[in-house]
């Protein structure tokens, strides 16, 4: 019974971590520009794609096509912004751009199923068959081993980052107040781009490596989506620690439902701890005043 | 918010009251003859499927146009009215009409419920809770096989039964053309009820809420119940879409109720004209005939209502309401300039 | 009875024989480490304009916050003519007869001016629930009363002019007279203003100061909250001192300008 327990955790590890990548992307962008970019989950899906295409039909090592994701999502990042946020930022509306990702996800996910129709696609990485034993008579896939290291190493890199170096540091002024930075010789419009090209960047990586877990259609997006809204409102939006946290705890949650309870569960026990969250402390797991100015 | 604020040109559509008298009557009118003009069921079907899409933008667009609460959820309403309606006719065995009821009552109940229940929450935690509703759903319908026969779906569910009025021929529901004229008909109804609501003051504190919450308070206004009614009246209405849906297509599964629904209602809102009421009926109609008739080119619906979504908001967020203000005010200037010159 | 009647001096069948109107005994918020009102007593009677002054910083707008019901107050008491407000939400607060305007003006930008006024007269509609959707004789009567209702308040606030205006093209003198306008509609007994004078010109500050004066002979009781002293001496008839949240000074303003620990807050801040 242990060693179930122990597999799960560690199962459930690996989920967390590749939905921390996916959630920190979407905690970034809200917590500078205060809005929710829905497309992000299909940069995830246009990552594992990218992935796919890049092994396959390139021929191309793994390794290298989660390079590649990073950098089809980087692209995309800076795209939907320049296109979409930028152009409304001057309307001043809180829910347009809301509702115009929502357009562009809709748009990319069925342009996705026209071109590469709606069977999954069997993205088996050189790595999904490699198993590796560990303690207690555990064990884990070379595929998630490198999951669990790359995710760790980029969580670790931009927590870094956000600490410790001036342009992470400028980052978290812009989130605070954006007049003010703007006043302190911060170019806010440069540093909300970095962040979606970060962001975005994250979630093409989060792609190449989900795509040999989950079952890759133009929708594989929409499931990682959902929870990952879960995880930022969990950790609370635009906190990073907090994100990290609930993402680790989603995962192991999702692990252990699908092992002990039904799979068909997931959804419904993650969204009414969601609810419940919202209910009693909207703010997420680790408080972040935002006061508002009468 | 709305698409008021685009243009300080009159809107087309505000109409005196004799003027919607008229509009009232052409509506009546067009929907008496439809039925005549298209005679095939495959058309006969799509028509019914515009007048329940009108009733989900009208309802979506009261929540969100007026009392300016983004709910991604509106799908969750839609299957329970569908579910509820045909489940206490399945299982209770009670009548069409007190099951209908049902499925308006506990739609809107539901949709009080979760505004309650998010009252407090700022606009993005509204949506991702409303979405997270929705999902729960639609999972709960997927799941509770011994109630709603999950994915397989339940089948076989009979129209309304008949009217027989004595003096008259009977009206079977299972002729289309009857069936488009009940839901039409209520579709022009909660149209009705909601524009009145829409121009007394209800609409106004409606207005105000949106607008500025703390602002709408300091005039006395009780945001958080006003809230709420919308929400419950909003949701009411889809649950009525629900019960039609059900009892016209014959067929439920859950999947007709995924979150996916909820952003093609949004985008008939938008695309329409958020906040006008008269602008989601015209974006329902666009973007449930557009696709049938672009059929030739695949099944490109929800690449149409994605992109439709995308553009509108991006350079015409006011919607096909906005567009025509601007082709009215082109033609005023026009019409003045021939007349000086 | 209407506002422009109150605004004409009619009598107040609603006032009561005790002189005090809004009563306050020992105020206290805090947000976070910041102990914002401290301790703050007050007494402000029936009729007459009160001045809340202090510098910046002192907790004034907190108070008025604390007032008009949107900050809770961590202890102490409040009452409106012996109604007891703590825990009483702000839009509840409204039906008792208190208004307020903003110092950041929230004006609903996208409405017209009118549309603005009538926004006020929400707990004033007398009709029945049925007819806001059927809309017969009670329903057009209501309306037209409230557009007449609201055409005075215009006048009254000087912006007959700019009828067809939306409120957020209005210049910034113009929307303050506009928020005072709104919340007159709500026919409030005590009317509290946050800094009316910020953002004003000269000539702008005259007018406002004009239509407070008119309020007051008209028997409505004003609540100014403001920081420049020399605006609060032309127009208030008593006021109450603040520093760091905290009572300073209370009583007429000729013996606030010469009280010396009124003198040393606003010279030392």
């Amino acid at each position: 019974m242990s060693t179930v327990l122990l597999q799960q955790g560690i199962n459930g590890v690996v989920l967390g971590s590749l939905y921390v990548l996916v959630a920190l992307g979407l905690t970034l962008i809200y917590g500078v520009l205060v809005q929710i970019n829905f497309a992000h989950a299909d940069v995830v899906t246009i990552g594992a794609f990218a992935a796919y295409f890049f092994t396959f039909t390139f021929g191309g090592n793994y390794l290298a096509s989660i390079a590649v994701a990073l950098l089809v999502g980087a692209i995309l990042g800076w795209l939907v912004n320049a296109a979409i946020f930028a152009p409304l930022r001057e309307r001043g509306s809180e829910l347009l751009p809301l509702i115009a990702t929502i357009g562009v996800s809709v748009l990319l996910q069925n342009v996705m199923l026209l071109w590469f129709g709606p069977i999954p696609y069997a993205f088996d990485s050189p790595y999904s068959n490699q198993v590796i034993r560990l303690w207690g008579g555990t064990f884990i896939t070379g595929q998630n081993l490198i999951i669990i290291a790359v995710s760790t190493l980029t969580i670790a890199l931009l927590y870094a980052f956000m600490k410790f170096t001036f342009m992470g540091k400028a980052l978290r002024a812009v989130a605070q107040d954006r007049e003010t930075a703007g006043l302190m010789g911060i170019n806010p419009n440069h540093l909300i781009m970095l962040t979606f090209v970060i962001a975005s960047a994250l979630a093409g990586m989060g792609g190449a490596m989900l795509g040999p877990i989950l079952v890759l259609t133009p929708f594989a997006g929409t499931t990682v989506i959902v929870k990952a809204f879960a995880i930022v409102i969990i950790g609370g939006f635009g906190n990073v620690e907090g994100t990290i946290i609930a993402g680790l705890l989603v995962g192991l949650i999702e692990s252990y439902t699908t092992q002990f309870v039904n799979p068909g569960l997931i959804d419904i026990v993650v969204f009414t701890l969601l609810l419940m969250m919202l209910a009693f402390r909207p703010t997420g797991l680790i408080a972040e005043k935002r006061e508002e100015n009468v | 918010m709305s698409s008021r604020d685009h243009t300080e040109l009159a809107n087309p559509f505000d109409r005196s009251s004799v003027s919607r008298r008229w509009w009232l009557l052409g509506a009546i009118v067009t929907i008496g003859l439809l039925p005549l003009v298209f005679q095939d069921s495959y058309w006969r079907t799509n028509l019914i499927v515009c007048a329940l899409n009108v009733m989900l933008a009208i309802g979506l667009d009261f929540i969100l146009g007026y009392a300016g609460q983004l709910n991604l959820g509106h799908s969750a309403f839609y299957g329970i009215g569908a579910y509820v309606s045909t489940l206490v006719i399945t299982k209770l065995g009670l009548p069409f009409w007190v099951a209908f009821l049902c499925g308006i009552v506990l739609a809107g109940a539901a949709g009080m419920a979760l505004s309650m229940f998010a009252v407090r929450l700022r606009g993005h935690y509204l949506a991702i809770a409303s979405l997270g509703f929705a999902v729960i759903v639609h999972q709960v319908l997927v799941n509770w096989i011994s109630l709603t026969q999950g994915p397989l779906g339940i089948y076989g569910i009979k129209p309304p039964p008949e009217i027989a009025l004595p003096g008259l021929p009977v009206i079977s529901f299972g002729n289309s053309a009857n069936m488009f004229y009940l839901v039409a008909g209520f579709a022009l109804l909660f149209y009705v009820l909601l524009d009145q609501l829409v121009r007394s003051p209800i609409g106004e504190t409606l207005t105000a809420i949106r607008e500025d919450e703390v602002s709408a308070s300091s005039l006395g206004i009780n945001c958080p119940a006003w809230k709420v009614f919308a929400f419950g009246a909003g949701s009411a209405v889809a649950g009525a879409a629900g019960a039609f849906y059900a009892s016209s297509v014959g067929t439920l599964v859950p999947d007709a109720f995924i979150i996916t629904e909820s952003f093609t209602i949004l985008a008939m809102v938008i695309v329409g004209g958020m906040g006008t009421l008269i602008g989601p009926v015209w974006g329902a109609i666009l973007l449930t005939v557009l696709p049938e008739v672009l059929r030739g080119f695949g099944d490109l619906r929800l690449v149409l209502y994605g992109a439709a979504l995308t553009l509108v908001v991006l350079f015409m967020p006011g919607g096909i309401v906005q567009a025509a203000q601007i082709v009215r005010a082109q033609f005023d200037r026009l019409r003045a300039r021939l007349e000086a010159g | 009875m209407t506002i422009s009647g109150r605004v004409a001096g009619q009598a107040d069948g609603r006032r009561n024989s005790d002189k005090v109107l809004f009563r306050s005994k020992s105020l206290n918020k805090s947000f976070g480490g910041v102990h914002a009102v401290r301790d703050i007593s007050l007494n402000i009677p029936h009729g007459g304009v009160f001045a809340i002054i202090g510098p910046n910083g002192a907790g004034k707008s907190t108070l008025l916050n604390l007032m008009s019901g949107l900050y809770q107050p961590d202890s102490g008491t409040m009452s409106l003519d012996g109604v007891d407000l703590v825990g009483l939400k702000a839009h509840r607060r409204v039906r008792l007869g208190l208004a307020r305007t903003f110092q950041k003006i929230r004006l609903f930008k996208h409405l017209p001016v009118l549309d603005n006024v009538i926004a006020g007269f929400h707990i004033h509609h007398d009709i029945p629930a049925w007819q806001y959707v059927l809309q017969g004789t009670a329903f057009r009567r209501d309306y037209a009363r409230c557009r007449d209702e609201a055409r005075k308040l215009r006048s009254f606030v000087g912006l007959e002019e700019r009828a067809k205006a939306r409120a957020g093209s209005l210049a910034y003198g113009e929307q303050r007279m506009l928020e005072l306008a709104r919340a007159l509609a709500t026919s409030p007994r005590l009317l509290v203003v946050d800094e009316p004078a910020a953002g004003l010109n000269a000539a702008e500050v005259e007018k406002l100061l004009d239509r407070i004066t008119q309020l007051r002979a008209g028997g409505m009781t004003v609540v100014i909250v403001e920081h420049n002293m020399d605006l609060v001496m032309k127009v208030a008839d008593r006021v109450l001192v603040m520093d760091y949240g905290q009572y300073l000074f209370e009583g007429a303003p000729a013996e606030a300008q010469v009280d010396p620990g009124v003198v040393a807050a606003y010279l030392g801040a």
